[in-house]
């Protein structure tokens, strides 16, 4: 019996050490160490480009990105890798690639408004005007712990209620306190939040596909190939879903607004309509969240 | 409320005498029918006269009818039908006649007064014959009974002109019929649509009422010339009933009667029938060359076009779209987008238009709606209105091309705003300008740089396998706590499971007692021991008094608990070997003492063996 114990845990503890050798992170100091090296360059970059030696400047820039990016293809993703890379990529004129990392970074960090400050500021700067898609702020006090916690911190409280939980049941069973009834309930209920709200997290970061064109323009085409007429055209920067794909195409469908201004002589007023339009367009072009 | 009520009912009365009207103005006409032609002199004949058009006269005079007997009638019966807002009234009198000689007979016009003119009914034919007997053959005149009809509504039509084709399926009244089958004909070299459900009503043809069964569909013809559509064809099963000669057969056979022969199906006889159409030459058109429109497309019918904006203020490079009804009678699916005719082509940026369809009456002829939304983008500030549209079709009908122009829609266009990207790696031409200097005040936030924080955030925590084998430790604690506070509660209020669970236990403490007695060379005490343990130990087992766990009640208990004869053999054996031990002088030696201990153990685990 014991040895049947013991070669479980060891599977266990085997299996949990074949996890890490395959993920080969870097150590936390490598990591430290190029996350300085790569902020040393992004900052030297900034003092560059306001001496204007924007040549410079870009080779240092490129330098920080690959840095950051090295960190990340590692497998050592944190959030404020993924803002500082977006930062890279804005200053380096990739609009597409910058969103793409404030989306990766605000998954990471989401009570963090620098993040939001500087997506909103770098989608003014794109192309194609798209409507808000953001949830209400009602909605966001109301379901707070939802649109505060990230991924693991969602876990790590759903685990948390349910040891309690776990530990509360057993007291009431050998105990038979009349009064844990009710804070069972209570619990029972937090853990049931946290887990539909952590089922929800993780259908929203992995179940639906949230792309962004990373290319200067991109045609989306009525078909998966080039022998289909063009439909419209997005610039770098905008956002689609992606429905699904064939060959070397996803087919997509993005949110765009037409904005017309009434312009009075007093102001200027804008009326806004939003529009969903479906599409193929090259999987190079996209950069999925 | 009450001018509500007042208006409500003036327009009621509006619509009554409208409807009232519309009746009058309805051609009037008398018709006779007989629902069959030629019959025997023992059958019955169904004469209908029906005024067609008004439901207001006296009834029709009743004809002159030489070998005939009015049995009973009239039988009157009134119908109003609204088709497509035409309504038809009629009103019918049916009469049952019985022959009364052979031969060939006139049922004379019957006649009607209406508003001072008399409108007459068309004379009617029919023939008595003698009453067949059993041994003659019953064939029925199936073409009088059953035929069909295929029939377009045009012999000539032009190119892709709308063409209604209507096959007819005629059978007479109450004529059951059966598993009917029906072949459409082949209609190559045309697109066809379904028009309606079918379609069922009565028709008299040669003063026969008919029960008929219309289908129909629109054909649209895809090539010219002369164009077959080859012969429908349908298949059924005529059930007739077989008449009985009363003459020939035992009057006094009770089941010859009618009854028995309808509940026993008997006398029924199938026919099947199987009728084809003729087949049909369209004589089709090619569209003519003469007047053709620049911008016609194909577009072969009656249609009109209406036009709209979503917008009329757009900026340059902005979306606007023009949506293009099209609606009106023909092949509404197959038309093409109208055209937008530009002035200059550099004007405005076109993108293909998104249609749909929607056909909205297929019951006469096939009418639709085809709605074309096309995305424009006016190029220049200078714009004052969108392109003029044009659709031009052909109209059959009148033989001729036309074009519908919409004129252009008055939008105003502003200049868009030049969006400046924010990028401090511009050039330094731009970094001079005023609007640069503006925009780096909108500058992005500094990065991070806390190292404290910097953790890898992977999603480990999913695909750690010893967090998710930890996760269920608490749950196997919970059932675990679960379980054992039963147990306990169970040894607290089950006296009998108690006894028996700690049965075992006892009997082990005692048997190791027993053992230290062995070494202390008193056999007396060493059975008395042992037997007191077993004794104790079945008692516990039987939920008994130790005093009553002695050699036959025991074995009774244990027969009950349905423990193994020879187990229970070997038991009484040994407790009555033990008593014999106690009781009597041969104490036994060492060795003997030791077989009775070790006895004892096999028995007590045998035992629980049994027990468990």
């Amino acid at each position: 019996m014991k040895d049947r114990v013991l070669f479980f845990v060891f599977c266990i503890i085997s299996l949990s050490l074949s996890d890490n050798a395959i993920a080969s992170a870097p150590s936390r100091n490598e990591v430290i160490k190029l996350f300085t090296d790569a902020n040393e360059q992004y900052l030297q970059a900034a003092k560059l480009i306001a001496a204007n030696d924007n040549k410079a400047a870009s080779q240092k820039l490129e330098e920080a990105a690959l840095q950051y990016e090295t960190m990340l293809t590692q497998g050592f993703k944190n959030g404020q890798i993924y803002y500082n890379l977006a930062n890279t990529y804005y200053r380096q004129g990739s609009l597409g690639k910058a969103v793409v990392n404030y989306r990766r970074a605000q998954r990471l960090m989401p009570r963090n408004d620098e993040i939001d400050a500087n997506l909103r500021l770098v989608k003014n700067s794109t192309e194609d005007k798209e409507l808000s898609q953001g949830t209400p702020k009602a909605i966001q006090r109301i379901f707070f712990w939802f649109f505060l916690l990230n991924q693991n911190e969602l876990t790590i409280v759903a685990i948390s209620l349910y040891v309690i939980l776990m530990i509360l049941l057993c007291l009431m069973i050998i105990l038979k306190y009349p009064w844990l009834k009710r804070i069972l309930i209570g619990f029972s209920a937090g853990l049931s939040i946290a887990i539909v709200s952590l089922g929800i997290k993780h259908y929203e970061e992995h179940g639906v596909n949230q792309g962004v064109i990373i290319t200067e323009k991109c045609q989306v085409r009525y078909g998966p190939g080039e022998e289909y007429e063009p439909k419209f055209e997005i610039h770098s920067g905008a956002e689609c879903i992606v429905e699904g794909e064939k060959d070397d195409w996803y087919r997509v469908y993005v949110n765009i607004v037409v904005k017309q201004d009434t312009g009075s002589k007093a102001g200027v007023e804008e009326k806004v309509s939003n529009d969903i339009r479906r599409g193929w367009l090259q999987k190079k072009c996209v950069d999925i969240i | 409320m009450k001018r509500f009520v007042t208006i409500s009912i003036f327009i009621m009365i509006v619509i009554i005498v409208g409807y009232r009207e519309k009746t009058f103005a309805e051609d009037i006409r008398l018709s006779a029918a007989v629902d069959r032609n030629i019959l025997t002199i023992n059958d019955q004949l169904q004469l209908t006269l029906t005024i067609h058009g008004t439901q207001d006269t006296l009834p029709p005079s009743f004809p002159n009818i030489d070998g005939f007997t009015l049995l009973y009638g009239p039988k009157i019966s009134a119908e109003t039908r609204i088709v497509n807002n035409n309504v038809s009234v009629s009103k019918g009198y049916t009469y049952v006649l019985q022959p009364h000689a052979n031969g060939k007979f006139t049922i004379g016009p019957s006649t009607v007064e209406y508003k001072g003119k008399t409108y007459s009914s068309q004379p009617v034919t029919v023939e008595v014959t003698h009453a067949k007997t059993t041994t003659e053959a019953q064939q029925p005149d199936l073409d009088k009974l059953i035929f069909v009809e295929l029939s377009t509504d045009k012999n000539e039509a032009y190119l892709y002109e709308q063409v209604i084709l209507s096959f007819k399926f005629y059978f007479q009244k109450r004529l059951p019929i059966s598993d009917i089958d029906y072949v459409p004909p082949a209609t190559k070299n045309f697109m066809e649509e379904k028009l309606g459900d079918q379609r069922q009503y009565e028709e008299v043809r040669d003063g026969i009422m008919y029960n008929v069964l219309e289908l129909r569909s629109a054909l649209f013809p895809i090539v010219s010339g002369d164009l077959a559509i080859s012969q429908a064809t349908i298949k059924c099963n005529l059930i007739l009933q077989q008449r009985r000669n009363r003459q020939n057969t035992s009057s006094d056979n009770f089941f010859d009667d009618s009854f028995f022969d309808d509940f026993f199906n008997r006398g029924q006889k199938i026919y099947p029938v199987e009728k084809t159409t003729r087949s049909i030459v369209l004589k089709v058109k090619p569209l003519p060359e003469q007047g053709k429109p620049k911008y016609f497309r194909g577009a072969v019918g009656t249609f009109n076009m209406e036009v709209s904006t979503k917008s009329q203020q757009v900026k340059t490079g902005d979306p606007l779209t023009l949506s293009m009804s099209l609606y009106g009678e023909g092949n509404i699916q197959t038309i093409s987008e109208p055209v937008l005719v530009l002035n200059n082509e550099n004007d405005f940026k076109l993108y293909p238009a998104e249609a749909v369809t929607q056909i909205t009456n297929r019951e006469e002829t096939i009418r639709g709606r085809k709605v074309f939304d096309k995305v424009i983008e006016p190029q220049k500030a200078t714009l004052k209105s969108t392109p003029a549209i044009v659709f031009s079709f052909f109209d059959p009908g009148e033989g001729q091309y036309k074009t519908i122009t919409k004129e252009p829609i008055p939008i105003v266009v502003e200049s868009g705003e030049q969006e400046m990207p924010i990028q401090l790696t511009q050039s330094p031409v731009n970094m001079a300008s005023k609007q640069q200097a503006q925009l780096i005040t909108q500058d992005i936030l500094p990065i991070m740089a806390n190292l404290s924080s910097l953790r890898n955030q992977r999603d480990t925590i999913f695909k750690n396998p010893i967090l998710l084998a930890c996760l269920s430790i608490p749950a196997i604690t919970v059932l675990a706590s679960f379980f054992i506070t039963q147990q306990k509660k169970r040894l607290q209020t089950d006296v009998e499971y108690a006894r028996k669970r700690r049965a075992h236990g006892a009997a082990k403490k005692k048997l190791a007692f027993v053992k230290s007695v062995l070494s202390g060379d008193s056999p007396a005490e060493f059975y008395n021991s042992l037997s007191r343990a077993m004794a104790d130990y079945l008692a516990d087992k039987c939920n008994v008094s130790a005093a009553s766990a002695t050699g036959d009640s025991i074995s009774h208990l244990l027969r009950h608990q349905e423990v193994n004869e020879d187990i229970i053999a070997e038991i009484t054996h040994f407790i009555n070997d033990l008593d014999y031990r106690r009781f009597s002088k041969d104490a036994g030696t060492g060795e003997e003492m030791r077989h009775s201990l070790d006895l004892a153990e096999q028995l007590i685990a045998k035992l629980e063996r049994q027990l468990s």
